[in-house]
């Protein structure tokens, strides 16, 4: 009888005492998530103004600036925002899968014996510092410069490499053009690689040995313990490495700009809300659709690959 | 030599070995690469900065300077470091907004990983949503908000019927990371979330039955074993903080901050006032693109510093502790 009010007692006490420690982040998520989520869902369906007393006013017009931001309104750059739109997500649709199965890769080299492994690590994990958007940005040249140039005609559009690949293989000429494409990019795939590639060596570490060796013992390939252990194991923090890159690429896609250059350059409060809103259902969507066709994918890679 | 290689034939063994070379091959010049990749644009702005500035764009000169000269540097400093104290306050600001997020998401984590009940898994989806949504989608009424901050009414209360203006008040940056809602503060939550998940429990039973309450129990037995999660978190989070633009720009754009000076000083639009300051101090003739970019990369080499020294002392302990961080739950 005691032992079960003490218990009690505690877990009330437990839930009391953990309360003190929500308190913080729960006010947070009221006041600068929940509350500004609200306000920008309500904007999109206003036209704002400054009232005659300096304060702020909301005249209610509907769906008027939704209408406008798909029909006359443009961006920076004088294209319709549309266009913008449909170009960020083919954009960040192709990098995402490239992004995790290149920091997948690099994780599996990492997690692998050879001489040299601690100087490689090193280098490995620098994309953390240099994948930081203003060090990219600043350490972009502005004047063409000779290696850039070597690079571009490497694996440019006319390259030796790309030609070879489209006369000599059967390989579409879309797929090849996709390769050249990431080839060009690989730069911004590795520095967008860091985060996930530590993800990715964390959950390669925290993988059984016990499973390998019995694999082994049983005659698995290396190819068939990879398809059969290391990625149904990995496959949550794959999901979770997903979702990271892709918000990391729409945290870096220009239609954020677009949003501040309405809202604060134009004047347009409503047409920038309305933009956020647009935006925020974007990312969701791409979200859904992504880890569905993830889902298939790795569920197909399970089961034929026997 | 595996024993088993005792069995095979000279040929075969012959075969085994070269096929073993040319792995080794592949394999070497497969990390020579990427590791160049990665280190491309480093090794690229290097010949760049430490270049006299008249050699730059000269045809002969791309991988080894002529004339060996820092006053790509010294430019770089006159233009955008002033006496150096913003480096410092900068440091300063990113060390303690690290050190706040940390805390804070830290303390949630541990409530969110400890308790299976319903209304702790709806406070994780909340995360995982705040994760989701991106801060510029909510930056319109967010600046509208805090330029006119009332904290539910609770302001105007105190203060005569009158909001304040938190936008341009560097306390605003601190306010954010202490409520959970600093720079990417929910990744830090979901990963002190996972990683107080896999905590024993027996450990937090026994410090129960040896008397510890809820508070003791966090802060002597549940925190101190997080340190792999805490130096992953304090690390990311320092080094996101310290070349944020984001938050810094919009919430306190009149601030110290070097990545804001930076990125507002080194515009191509500027390029012809750096190339005027460098034709006064240095007698440079030529064209202004190359001067801005040779100030710009010894301007960011400047800025990483701190960055790449902290991360080359401590990269052993840093790797080691962001392999062992509960991050995978």
């Amino acid at each position: 009888m005691l032992n079960r009010k003490n218990r009690l007692s505690y877990r009330r006490s437990w839930m009391l005492n953990s309360l003190v420690f929500l308190a913080p982040w729960v006010i947070g998520f009221l006041l600068f998530f929940a509350t500004p989520l609200w306000n920008t869902i309500w904007y999109s369906f206003n036209t704002l103004g400054v009232g005659s007393d300096g304060k702020m006013t909301a005249e209610f017009v509907g769906i008027q600036n939704y209408v406008s931001l798909f029909t006359d309104v443009l961006t920076k750059d004088n294209t319709p925002v549309t266009r913008l739109l449909v170009e960020e997500n083919l954009n960040i649709l192709m990098n995402a899968p490239v992004i995790l199965v290149f920091s997948l890769f690099l994780a599996i080299i990492l997690n692998s014996n050879f001489k040299g492994r601690a100087a490689v690590r090193i280098i490995f994990f620098l994309p953390i510092i240099l994948g930081l958007d203003i060090v990219k940005d600043m350490l972009t040249a502005s004047s063409g410069d000779f290696v850039d140039v070597a690079a571009e005609s490497f694996f440019g559009e006319d390259s030796p490499i790309l030609q070879f690949l489209l006369v000599n293989t059967f390989l579409p000429e879309g797929v090849v053009n996709f390769l050249g494409e990431i080839n060009n990019n690989i730069y911004n795939v590795i520095s967008g690689c860091g985060v996930q590639t530590l993800i990715f060596l964390a959950g390669l570490q925290s993988i059984n040995g016990s499973l390998y060796e019995v694999a082994k013992i049983e005659g698995a390939t290396t190819y068939e313990i990879f398809w059969k252990i290391t990625l149904p194991m990995l496959k949550d923090i794959m999901t979770f490495v997903l979702v990271y890159s892709f918000i990391d690429l729409f945290l870096a896609s220009s239609i954020a700009d677009e949003i501040y250059t309405f809202a604060f350059m134009k004047n347009s409060i409503g047409i920038g809300s309305a933009l956020s809103v647009v935006y925020m259902i974007n990312v969701l969507l791409d979200l859904v659709l992504m880890l569905f066709v993830f889902n298939k994918v790795v569920n197909l890679a399970g089961e034929t690959k026997r | 030599m595996k024993l088993r290689d005792n069995y095979l034939t000279p040929s075969e063994r012959l075969l085994k070995s070269s096929v073993g070379v040319v792995k080794g091959v592949l394999f070497g010049t497969l990390l020579v690469g990427l590791c160049f990749t990665i280190l491309y644009p480093i090794l690229k702005a290097l010949p760049t900065v430490f270049n006299d500035l008249n050699d730059l764009g000269n045809p002969n000169v791309v991988w080894v300077p002529e004339t060996l000269s820092v006053n790509s540097f010294k430019l770089a400093f006159r233009i955008a470091f002033g006496n150096g104290l913003s480096i410092l306050q900068t440091l300063l600001y990113s060390i303690a907004i690290a050190f706040i997020q940390m805390m804070m998401s830290a303390m949630v984590g541990y409530v969110l990983g400890r308790n299976n009940s319903k209304i702790f898994s709806i406070l994780t989806g909340l995360v995982i949503v705040a994760i989701m949504v991106p801060p510029q989608a909510l930056l319109i009424s967010q600046y509208l908000s805090l330029k006119n901050f009332d904290a539910f009414g609770l302001i105007p209360l105190l203060n005569g019927g009158e909001t304040i203006d938190l936008v341009g008040n560097p306390l605003v940056l601190y306010i954010l990371a202490f409520a959970g809602f600093g720079l990417r503060q929910n990744v830090f939550v979901f990963i002190f979330r996972q990683s107080f998940r896999g905590f024993p429990k027996e450990l937090e039973e026994a410090a129960l039955i040896d008397g510890c309450g809820f508070y003791r129990t966090y802060f002597q037995i549940a925190f101190p074993n997080a340190v792999p999660s805490m130096v992953t978190v304090l690390t990311l989070s320092f080094v996101w903080n310290y070349g944020d633009t984001f938050y810094t720009t919009y919430f306190d754009p009149t601030g110290p901050y070097l990545a804001n000076t930076l990125s507002s000083m080194f515009q191509w639009a500027n390029r012809d006032l750096i190339a005027d300051f460098a034709t006064a101090l240095y007698g440079f003739s030529g064209n202004a693109n190359y001067v801005l970019d040779a100030v710009k990369f010894a301007a960011v080499l400047i800025f990483l510093l701190p960055l790449l020294l902290l991360y080359f002392f401590m990269q052993k302990k840093l790797v080691e502790n962001f392999e062992r961080s509960g991050i995978v739950g």
